[in-house]
């Protein structure tokens, strides 16, 4: 394996396993019972999205793949976060978390 | 697909572009991606008509599991893509090593979800006990199943990489397409039902 390539797959994964203790600690209630929030919503979702875009353009090497592959991942992944937020924001849930 | 020629794609700002794996399972994985969309999106409305019941029922859950499966999967994943970098360096035997491992990472993960479970229905939470509980078990059965699955792909990758005469670094990408899947499901389904609020 050759060095570069070694060192990248590491940091992608040293990433990945930040931005899931770092997901954790923002979604955890830290010893009180758990509140709705919009912010922790948004905030656990975009990582979410980061962190599946980090797998699939790394891990999966999207990133050397034609444009167009690229782009339907891609058009997938925005269009599922923006349906998982528009739904929160405009169900009971986002409005009264405000 | 390793030949750049073979994909017609050619060369793009003077690096080789190519899918990595069969095609076929390129189509596969955004077929599924958009199956597991649609049960995201129906859980997001329901949970959206009761979020009080949903929050009080994830609060049911314990976080660490759900962060320590999601860790598992990711490392898994790393040493998968090592596993291909390996065989696409002709270096068989370091890349068998990694598929063993990966699988250990498998095995690993669903142990824990099965001892997960079995926690939560001992403290009498069951697919029946409210909506929430219901697509929690839905959701992570569903995904275990896939990670079931998955372990034939690293059955099939083992082979490819102990069998000098058939070996075929196409398989060994399609594998590994599929194992990384399974992970990025995952992580949305981590964030669906441990963390968000």
């Amino acid at each position: 394996m050759s060095p570069g390539s070694e060192k990248r797959l590491g940091i992608a994964w040293l990433i990945l396993s930040a931005i899931t203790l770092m997901s954790w600690w923002i979604g955890s209630n830290h010893g009180h019972a758990l509140m709705r929030s919009a912010p922790v919503t948004f905030c656990v979702i975009a990582l979410a999205a980061v962190k599946v875009r980090v797998v699939i353009m790394e891990f999966m090497e999207a990133r050397h793949a034609p444009r167009l592959l690229r782009r339907i991942t891609d058009a997938w992944l925005a269009l599922l976060v923006v349906s998982l937020l528009v739904i929160y924001v405009l169900s009971r849930d986002g409005i009264r978390a405000g | 697909m390793t030949d750049a020629a073979a994909t017609g794609s050619g060369a793009t700002g003077g690096r080789v572009r190519y899918v990595p794996g069969q095609p076929d399972m390129w189509a596969f994985v955004l077929f599924e991606a958009l199956i597991f969309s649609s049960y995201f999106i129906v859980y997001m409305i329901r949970r959206g008509s009761d979020p009080d019941l949903f929050l009080a029922s994830q609060e049911r859950l314990s976080p660490a599991f759900g962060v320590s499966n999601t860790l598992v999967l990711l490392l898994s994943s790393w040493l998968m893509a090592r596993c291909v970098q390996a065989s696409r360096e002709k270096k068989y035997d370091v890349a068998l090593g990694q598929v063993i491992l990966v699988a250990i990472c498998g095995l690993l993960f669903a142990g824990l979800k099965l001892f997960e479970w079995s926690r939560e229905m001992g403290e009498g939470l069951r697919f029946s006990t409210n909506e929430f509980f219901s697509f929690y078990y839905f959701l992570t059965a569903i995904h275990l199943l896939h990670v079931l699955i998955g372990f034939v792909a690293l059955g099939v990758a083992v082979y490819q990489l102990r069998s000098p005469l058939s070996r075929s670094q196409e398989i060994v990408e399609t594998c590994a397409t599929y194992w990384h899947m399974v992970d990025f499901l995952w992580v949305i389904i981590f964030a669906l039902l441990y963390v968000m609020r």
